[in-house]
């Protein structure tokens, strides 16, 4: 995804968090934010920008889940697998949103619409199971539910 | 705006209570709807917007509809109250539908919808 | 004039309301409009009917919909005149609800009575977005008050005062934090707030952040100007969305108000907030890691000490505290330190907010003075278990803490308490877990847990906690062997104290805590391969088999009796269960409990089919052959002929050896003949199940005691193993005064002298006293002998009550009268001959080990009644006497056996059923019968170890493959007889289903065992071709 006008933006990114001490991480979720992943060109070059040992970016990007070093749909949507969610049925969920998408969990849709994650807790525990499309949450969730909510983002 | 000694956040805070408790005169009932991303996450936004929809449609001048954060039933989210004095009803497991009915009978016609009702506070305790 | 028209009035003109003067309404009304020029706005319409005739006359008046009833025509003029002109509903015209309709709401729960609300004290009551509502509120108040009134170690003194300890997980005391960072020396100093809330099940900080994040603010704002920092960050999960926009919204209110910012107040104190968004590693809790995230680093802790109030942020002293303990600040400045040490316990001052998440009724948020018990929490605040069932454990504190089991209802919820039990605080997450919680699978999920958040570094989390995990698999797969536990035992222990941080040094807590107080559970899983909350798939083929004590294969003959094979379903059931006819009406159905259609609608009626086709037998005079093993030469004494008696004989007549019982009654059955009443189980029906073992070649020698008509050392002489199933007959007295009056009697030398037609005086006015299932049998005889009135007084609640609850429901629609909350005190005697009986009213108090709450007398509330009976029914033990000393029994004169072979003290000798103090149902009696069968043959076989022993192949197993079709059939309900026909005989009450509603209730089976059973069945035709 190389390409001037992306470094332009990059640097737009990097330039807005020149006040911080430490934007690293700052700076990969905002890209992140924009491209839904973060390519490995564009880690390199936030490396050299930032003068900051390029291993130590890679870690950093590979360290948390929500950044992510592959592309990711549009929407991702993650699935609460916790104590609570689980035992109020987050299996089924997780069962309904495979068969719905056609997709398994970890896997991105062949139109590069969905993302299927599980995550940690929402801490929405109490309208368990719940799960998040982007930055929306979602709970009471049901099969009827489920297929209700994907219409909305389909 | 800026609060610049102890007295100017005197002043702001007896001007803001005489408008939440008194409501200004005109706003007899307040409803809140508890809209944590829990409520939200079980489907608050659309009560909201029926609550709205609904008090429009019906000309009512004398509410006051605005949020509030999770208070702690999630299990019977979305939760609405609605406080008219002292007294304040919480309503539980509330959809759109709901909502409707709540503002018809309880807003309207001063009658509690007893069977969605979780807590009572005030006079509608006795 | 239609686009001027603002309101309509719709006045009812039916004939009711007519009647009752709505005309002269009408009127009062236009002349009202006029007078008032509103009869262009306003339209007046009259109307049909409207309905509650009762109310009228009766207006309703649009837009709005208000109801106006009971109206008169001076009415008319305040309507106009308010409603009308000033929109002012009239509030004494609307409809008043009846009483009974008022009350109704006040069904209402304790959830918010028994709160106390500190640190939530804003969440649901102002508007987040508005700062004035948290003005109002007092908020920024205690600001003011530190930068205009105090200095710095004034407010760290007052939050040292107020012993606030950290809410978020290891408790450390916060003023001290503050303390130590202010002398800590290096510029500039930090405030962090840990609002990384990773715990399942925990989401207080959420809530105060979405609901109340000024409280957040302000309390930084305070920390800042007692440590001398000039700059906080607040670390937000990237879960919590709606926080992070809620708390910027609010940050940024809080600058325009200047109360973030430079020079705040007037005071030249400077404090800003910003905002980290994490981005999704549970170990950025932990407050090493989280200061490496917000250094833009990966998130991986570092040893300690240097702690973060020396060398923190940028290697600069720094408090980090979490959103909770923030939350708390400001009212303890605004009301003081001596206040807020006036709330809680002992060691642990103020509230604690707990997160009530899993198998409750109210799962929310709760905020509780410390020092509240678990059980009111679970009860009181969150209304109890869901679905009516029990509960069996709470996790508190989440992966890092502890399961508390549910005989510790009573602890009080502080640091020091749960510390003790081995669960600790943490963030305060509760998770309610009821009896379908298997512990061990519980473990696996937090280590699968940890596994997933550990960040690598230090080898025994990353290593260690994999191991432990890979054990854990092995145990809920059914391939545990001994030794498990304690290799779980031995590398908890290690991980526990070399770990670098707290989460690798806390992740073995779920683990060890269930080992301790659910080992029996763990060695269930390895020994047995069992999982008795039917939980561990690996482990069985369907819920239902594995929850039968007996392990009948019930999809099997449900499958068979939809394709209307009865004899094939009889077949499979004699397999696991030589009592069906019995079984098919008495047994309490653990196995419809796990029915998985009752997770849809309700359970299969396996019982009810398990009977049809016993009785279908029984009616066509069918007897199914039984193939026997071999012939052996040795042969087996049983003792009694009861439920365990008869099913050790059935077996131990199958393996090949001689089977004699010895029965001391006259006839042969033991309490399913002389204490179940023959309403319940029909004599024929008994006999037929006892005819079809008799027939396989047992001996039963009835009017047979041992110790009276053969002697103990004869029996254990003549034969070479003994199986002991002598039940529990001698009826456990009351314990008080009056007690060997005659007319008092114990429940069961009632029944039996009853059932084995012997005489029975019958009262006019009984009182039963106990609430299982002995004293509703005594109570529906009792009425069928035709007492007048029979009173049943049982001292804890109805829910309580360890009978069959249909058992219950039946007796009260036959007339019995049910009495809780009642002790007897005192049996009342004139002559020597009962006149009444002395009660005690109690109330519930605290929880015992059972879980259940210990019912404790309340003072001076006695009765007295008259009546001419009184049964003994509070429980039964064993009569051990005539089998010498040699049989060791424990305190309560149970006998004593090992769990797993049922061996007793003596060897060969080895007992079963109620006699051991088991749960005292006949299908645990059975089971226990079945499993002493089995160790009698392995006992018998150890002493002949030369002898070849025949294995015989698995038969291929009868497969009706056939998947089900999901349909809505409703349960089928079996056909009772009516009550006035059940109390005046001793006819069956519960007949048996049609061959239809059979054959339809075995179309509602979801076939869980499809997908196993065919698998064996592929295993068994490989291994058949391989051969050939």
């Amino acid at each position: 995804m190389t390409g001037l006008a992306v470094y332009e933006e990059i640097d737009e990114i990097i330039g807005k968090h020149q006040e911080e001490k430490t934007p690293l991480l700052s700076i990969l979720q905002e890209i992140q934010e924009r491209w839904r992943y973060l390519p490995g060109d564009v880690l390199g070059y936030v490396s050299r920008k930032l003068d900051i040992p390029s291993s130590m970016v890679w870690g950093v990007a590979t360290f948390y889940s929500f950044l992510k070093t592959e592309p990711a749909g549009e929407y991702v949507i993650r699935v609460c697998c916790n104590a609570p969610c689980h035992v109020n049925g987050s299996v089924d969920v997780l069962k309904t949103l495979q068969k719905e998408l056609g997709i398994k969990e970890g896997e991105t849709s062949r139109d590069g619409k969905f993302t299927l994650e599980t995550t940690s807790c929402l801490g929405v525990c109490g309208v368990a199971p719940a799960m998040m499309i982007n930055d929306v949450t979602y709970g009471n969730l049901s099969e009827d539910r489920i297929r209700e909510i994907l219409a909305l983002y389909r | 705006m800026k609060i610049s000694s102890i007295e100017d956040l005197r002043r702001i805070k007896e001007e803001a209570q005489k408008r939440t408790l008194l409501r200004e005169g005109k706003a007899d009932y307040r409803v809140v709807v508890h809209m944590g991303t829990c409520g939200i996450a079980a489907g608050a936004r659309e009560v909201m917007s029926a609550i709205l929809d609904e008090i429009a449609k019906r000309g009512l001048t004398n509410v006051m509809v605005t949020q509030a954060g999770c208070i702690g039933l999630c299990d019977r989210e979305p939760l609405v109250s609605v406080e008219k004095g002292e007294e304040r009803i919480l309503y539980g497991d509330i959809t759109p539908d709901r909502a409707r009915q709540i503002i018809a009978s309880h807003l309207v016609n001063g009658q509690i919808v007893g069977d969605w009702v979780v807590h009572a506070e005030g006079r509608a305790r006795r | 004039m239609a686009e001027q028209e603002r309101c309509q009035v719709l006045l009812c003109a039916g004939a009711a309301c007519i009647s009752s003067g709505a005309l002269k309404i009408k009127e009062a009304l236009v002349r009202e409009l006029q007078k008032n020029a509103l009869d262009n706005e306003v339209r007046l319409i009259e109307t049909g009917c409207v309905g509650p005739c009762n109310l009228g006359p009766l207006a309703i008046i649009y837009p709005e919909g208000v109801f106006y009833q009971k109206l008169t025509p001076e009415d008319a003029k305040e309507i106009v005149e308010e409603h009308l002109l000033k929109g002012r509903v009239v509030e004494r015209l609307l409809y008043q609800p009846p009483q009974e309709e008022r009350k109704k709401f006040l069904r209402e729960i304790d959830f918010f009575d028994k709160q106390l609300k500190i640190a939530l004290r804003n969440c649901g009551f102002i508007n987040p977005l508005n700062i004035e509502e948290y003005i109002a509120r007092d908020g920024y108040l205690a600001l003011s008050r530190v930068l205009t009134e105090m200095t710095p170690e004034e407010v760290i003194a007052e939050v040292k005062k107020s012993g606030l300890l950290g809410r978020g997980g290891a408790g450390f005391p916060t003023g001290l934090k503050w303390e130590l960072t202010r002398q800590a020396k290096g510029y500039p100093k930090f405030i962090i707030c840990n609002a990384d809330e990773g715990d399942p099940g925990a989401f207080m900080d959420r809530s105060i952040l979405e609901g109340d994040p000024h409280s957040v603010i302000e309390a930084m704002t305070i920390a800042g100007y007692a440590v001398g920092a000039e700059k906080g960050y607040v670390y937000v999960r990237a879960e919590y969305p709606l926080a992070v926009e809620r708390l910027e919204y609010a940050i940024n209110q809080a600058r325009e108000y200047g109360l973030l910012g430079e020079d705040i107040l007037n005071s030249g104190f400077n404090f800003d907030v910003e905002i980290r968004i994490g981005a999704g590693a549970f170990v950025c809790g932990e407050e090493t890691a989280l200061i490496a995230s917000v250094e833009g680093k990966r998130g991986m802790p570092r040893p300690k000490p240097p702690y973060p109030a020396q060398e923190g942020l940028w290697g600069k002293p720094t408090v980090i505290n979490n959103v909770e303990t923030y939350a708390n600040i400001p009212p303890i400045i605004l009301q003081g330190a001596d206040w807020f040490r006036s709330i809680g316990a002992e060691n642990s001052k103020g509230t604690k907010v707990f997160a009530l998440a899993g198998d409750i009724n109210n799962t929310g948020l709760v905020e509780v003075p410390m020092g509240i018990s678990l059980g009111e929490v679970i009860y009181d605040l969150g209304g109890g278990i869901r679905g009516g069932k029990k509960l069996k454990a709470v996790q508190i504190g989440g992966p890092s803490g502890g399961c508390i089991p549910v005989g510790y209802l009573n602890v009080k919820i502080d640091y020091d308490s749960l510390k003790e039990l081995g669960a600790i605080m943490g963030s305060g997450g509760l998770i309610v877990m009821d009896e379908d919680t298997c512990m061990v699978d519980l473990a696996r999920f937090f280590l699968e847990f940890v596994q997933d958040e550990s960040c690598g570094k230090c080898t025994p989390c990353r290593i260690g906690t994999k191991r432990m995990l890979e054990i854990l698999q092995r145990i809920t797969q059914g391939e545990g062997r001994e030794g498990d536990i304690e290799r779980l035992e031995d590398l908890a222990n290690q991980i526990k104290t070399t770990a670098l941080c707290g989460l690798g040094q806390t992740a073995p807590n779920p683990v060890l805590s269930t080992i301790h107080y659910f080992r029996d559970e763990y060695e269930a899983h390895i020994r047995e391969k069992k999982c008795p909350a039917v939980v561990c798939r690996p482990l069985f083929v369907s819920p239902c088999q594995h929850a039968c004590p007996l392990g009948i294969n019930i999809p099997g003959y449900i499958s068979c009796i939809k394709e209307g094979d009865y004899l094939g379903a009889l077949q499979i059931i004699r397999e696991d269960n030589p009592l069906p006819s019995v079984c098919g009406r008495v047994c309490h159905r653990l196995c419809e409990s796990k029915c998985r259609r009752g997770d849809m609608d309700e359970p299969v009626a396996i019982d009810d089919l398990k009977r049809f086709v016993a009785d279908y037998a029984r009616q066509n005079r069918i007897a199914l052959p039984v193939v026997m093993d071999r012939k052996r030469d040795e042969s087996v004494a049983v003792v009694g002929s009861g439920p365990a008696g008869l099913t050790c004989a059935y077996y131990l007549a199958r393996l090949g050896y001689s089977v004699t019982i010895f029965e001391a009654l006259p006839v042969a059955g033991g309490m399913l003949a002389a204490g179940i009443p023959s309403y319940r189980l029909p004599r024929e029906a008994l006999e037929y199940d006892i005819n079809q073992i008799k027939a396989m070649g047992v001996k039963i020698e009835l009017n047979k005691a041992v110790g009276k008509e053969i002697s103990w050392k004869e029996v254990r002489e003549k034969f070479d193993a003994v199986f002991l199933g002598i039940g529990a007959w001698k009826s456990a007295p009351l314990g008080i005064p009056g007690e060997n009056l005659s007319g008092v009697i114990a429940a069961l030398d009632f029944l039996r002298d009853f059932n084995l037609g012997g005489h029975v005086e019958v009262p006019r006015r009984a009182v039963v006293v106990g609430g299982g299932n002995a004293a509703i049998d005594a109570a529906r005889t009792l009425l069928r002998l035709g007492a007048e009135e029979v009173n049943v007084v049982y001292r804890r609640t109805r829910g309580e009550m360890p009978a069959i609850s249909e058992e219950v429901e039946a007796a009260e629609e036959e007339g019995v009268i049910f009495h809780f909350l009642m002790a007897p005190l005192e049996v009342i005697g004139e002559n020597g001959k009962v006149k009444g009986i002395r009660l005690q009213r109690m109330k519930l108090g605290e929880f015992d080990r059972s879980g259940r709450r210990r019912p404790i007398p309340v003072e001076g509330a006695e009765a007295f009644w008259e009546c001419d009976m009184v049964v003994e029914a509070v429980g039964q033990i064993p009569e051990v006497e005539s089998l010498g000393e040699m049989l060791s029994v424990d305190h309560r004169g149970n006998i004593l056996v090992d769990r797993y072979s049922l061996s007793t003290s003596l060897p060969g000798v080895f007992a079963g059923g109620d006699a051991i103090g088991e749960e005292a149902t006949v299908v645990h009696a059975m089971a226990l019968g079945k499993k002493a069968a089995f160790s009698i043959h392995q006992y018998l076989r150890d002493l002949k170890p030369e002898e070849e022993e025949v294995i015989i192949r698995p038969e291929r197993p009868k497969i009706l493959e056939e998947p089900p079709v999901l349909q809505e059939i409703p349960r089928v309900k079996p056909p009772e007889l009516p009550v006035r026909e059940r109390v005046c005989s001793f006819s069956e009450v519960k007949l048996c289903l049609e061959e239809e509603d059979a054959r339809r209730e075995a179309e509602r089976c979801l076939r869980c065992d499809l997908e196993k059973v065919l698998k064996k069945y592929q295993e068994i035709v490989m291994a058949e071709e391989e051969v050939q």
